[in-house]
């Protein structure tokens, strides 16, 4: 496990806790300190700097304590599991995190690790990987970093609630759009008689509808796409700065501009066209109110 | 002809967009209702559950609820030191592992729940009879009705458990125990299987060490209350954190909560503002369509304020068919979109995310009632700034 160990040591090995009266800010001392990195929230949290010399204990009790020096501040990586709890963390050089956690009475503590992460030639190659290692270790408990796509991942079952309120939200438009266009349809009775009475046919005055519809739905699907784009900045920022993390929580990808207006323009279409339909089919003299 | 009998008539007098009105406000006034049944549900369903469970108190080793797996190492004493308490009736010591059926093959793990000697009830039994407060030989467990379909097993059954309480393998012997009976547990997920004993069943499954327990669950005497018990645990232990169901649903509603209460909030704005466009869009093309008949009733002597009574009853006629409608729709929505969330893995089988309450109910109107009079400012604002005379003149020009 040595090597293994070796591997972990680069990890980010998070300590639970560091107490305010634990934290002082000697000056810089002769003798070398053991590094660590903290997280940008425990150095704001505790009011440390780089360079301070802090004491670390394993033990809730904070005893046995150790000093170290703090090299630098790091951002965690965001997790979105851990959205709601706050990361207080330091990262230690794996030897100085076991000589400060470990079991004093067993020999192999100094040669124990929690878990490797392994970073693959072939990402895509993790599930055969995964079978490799545990059949010819069969102690060892090995999974992909990257979570399933099913049920037991959380993020794919608020993705599902999520698609729900927007389709929700898009069906809500869409009776919007509808009561809009009988308005602007009930508006022009007079010009649509008119123009069956001068020769339209039904079906060239239904066609002008579609694409008027066609291009208010387009145009209306595109300018929600970009207002999405252009403040989802806005909503990262008021996120981010709530729940003091990185974690982006707004994207607007390709994949979802596409869905959305793939969305929207058959609902807009379908509701011009719906609203002109009665009028299309009425007696052109009925629609001037002769 | 009173203001609300006009108003009907205007109304009637374009069905369809009176009714397309009314259909939007009923879909947004549905998501808006979702919302506020989302707003407090989560909240009101845990403490539901937590209240359910008999105890009003829990005692941990650490502050943080989240960090509940610190475990209390001296367990005995404290127990010992709470039961003298005036305010506390009962205290069971609770602790949870994993462990695995040793005897059959291909089973999923189970969720291993110790508890202390006691005669209070942690869970609902369904069949057979509870643990024994003396352990046993071979030891009793009670086990969950899914666990006991998935072994065909019924009271008097006999298993051979192992401890799987980390991730290597374990090295302990298997025990064999005997089924009491079958139970309900009250935090269990719909997937999981649930096998429950006494500690020091634990303790022989898990290498544990002996006293050692997550948490102590206390029932606090009826007449002392749960505020009071608390204030007493933490005089007579300073060492450990005393939380009532109050606390632990103050620090879930800041904590595990705010995500979804932040959504319901966000959505709620949306829709409701969605909603007052949508009606203020229709009252004000219907008030530009009728100026002419408008200014005809006031020059017959309609004063100002009647015209503006009629606009702001079309406006409540439109907002309240819609809002009304907008509820059972939003009770039959909810129960979808609950039962998606209710797929988080491990989410409690009797927890819900939308909970119906009054509170909601009221809220809707109130926020309804707000948003058909902020629906009807602008049209209210071309009645009243109507010039009468220069209006009768262009409709009989035009």
């Amino acid at each position: 496990m040595k090597s293994a160990a070796l591997v972990a040591a680069s990890l980010a090995l998070s300590l639970l806790v560091v107490t305010e009266g634990l934290a002082n800010r000697t000056a810089p001392g002769d003798e070398p300190l053991p590094e660590i990195l903290v997280s940008r929230q425990l150095l704001a949290a505790r009011g440390l700097h780089t360079g301070d010399v802090v004491l670390l204990s394993g033990d809730p009790d904070g005893k046995p304590t150790r000093r170290f020096r703090i090299a630098g501040v790091y951002e965690p990586m965001p997790d979105p599991r851990r959205l709601t709890s706050e990361r207080l963390e330091v990262r230690l050089h794996l030897p100085d995190l076991l000589a400060l956690n470990g079991d004093t009475a067993d020999p192999l503590a100094d040669d124990t690790v929690t878990s490797i992460n392994v970073k693959l030639t072939r990402p895509d190659d993790a599930a055969a990987f995964v079978r490799e290692v545990t059949g010819r270790v069969p102690i060892l408990n090995a999974r992909p970093s990257r979570a399933g796509a099913d049920d037991r991942n959380p993020f794919v079952v608020l993705g599902r609630f999520h698609l729900a309120i927007a389709i929700l939200t898009v069906m809500t438009s869409a009776v919007f759009l509808l009561a809009l266009m009988v308005m602007l349809a009930d508006e022009r009775r007079e010009t649509i008689g008119t123009l069956r009475l001068m020769g339209i046919t039904r079906t060239r005055v239904l066609k002008q509808v579609l694409a008027e519809g066609t291009m208010l739905a387009v145009a209306g699907a595109l300018f929600g796409v970009l207002l999405a784009a252009a403040t989802q900045g806005f909503f990262n920022a008021l996120f981010q700065w709530r729940y003091d993390t990185s974690l982006v929580f707004v994207r607007v990808s390709a994949s979802v501009a596409w869905r959305s207006v793939a969305l929207a323009v058959p609902l807009g279409i379908a509701a011009v066209v719906l609203a002109s339909w009665a009028l299309v089919r009425s007696d052109p003299l009925r629609l001037l109110r002769r | 002809m009173r203001a609300l009998a006009l108003a009907y008539r205007s109304l009637m007098h374009r069905r369809a967009r009176a009714a397309l009105g009314m259909l939007g406000v009923a879909a947004a006034g549905a998501l808006m209702f979702d919302m506020l049944l989302l707003s407090r549900g989560l909240l009101i369903s845990v403490r539901g559950l937590l209240e359910t469970s008999g105890f009003d108190v829990r005692v941990l080793a650490s502050e943080g609820l989240a960090q509940s797996r610190a475990p209390l190492t001296d367990a005995a004493a404290v127990v010992a030191a709470l039961e003298d308490l005036p305010e506390v009736a009962t205290v069971v010591p609770f602790r949870i592992e994993r462990a695995e059926v040793a005897d059959r093959e291909r089973m999923p793990s189970l969720t291993l729940v110790g508890v202390g000697p006691t005669e209070a009830r942690v869970w609902t039994m369904l069949d057979g009879r509870d643990l024994a407060a003396d352990p046993a030989d071979p030891a009793e467990v009670v086990i969950n009705r899914r666990l006991a379909t998935k072994l065909e097993a019924v009271s008097g059954t006999t298993l051979v458990l192992r401890g799987r309480c980390s991730d290597e393998p374990s090295v302990l012997p298997p025990v064999t125990v005997r089924v009491a009976g079958i139970a309900d547990f009250p935090f269990e997920s719909t997937s999981q299987l649930t096998v429950a004993g006494r500690l020091p069943l634990l303790e022989r499954l898990c290498d544990t060490r002996p006293g050692e327990a997550d948490v102590l669950l206390v029932a606090s005497q009826p007449e002392a209350g749960p505020d009071a018990a608390v204030a007493a645990i933490r005089r007579a232990r300073p060492d450990v954190f005393a939380f009532s169901n109050d606390d632990v649903i103050e620090r879930f509603e800041q904590v595990g909560f705010s995500y979804f209460r932040q959504v319901s909030t966000a959505l709620s704005v949306v829709t409701l503002a969605f909603g007052a466009l949508l009606v203020t869009v229709l009252l004000t093309v219907s008030v530009n369509q009728r100026l002419g008949e408008i200014a005809a009733l006031r020059a017959i002597g309609f004063s100002r304020r009647r015209a503006m009574a009629d606009v702001l009853w079309e406006s409540a006629l439109l907002v309240g068919v819609g809002g009304a409608a907008a509820i059972p729709l939003g009770l039959a929505l909810s129960t979808w979109l609950d039962a998606i969330l209710r797929s988080f893995p491990g989410v409690p089988e009797a927890l819900h995310f939308f909970v119906f309450e009054a509170r909601a109910v009221w809220l809707h109107v109130a926020l309804l009632g707000g948003a058909a009079v902020m629906a009807a400012a602008y049209p209210l604002w071309l009645v009243v700034r109507l010039p009468i005379a220069a209006t009768l003149r262009r409709e009989i020009v035009s």
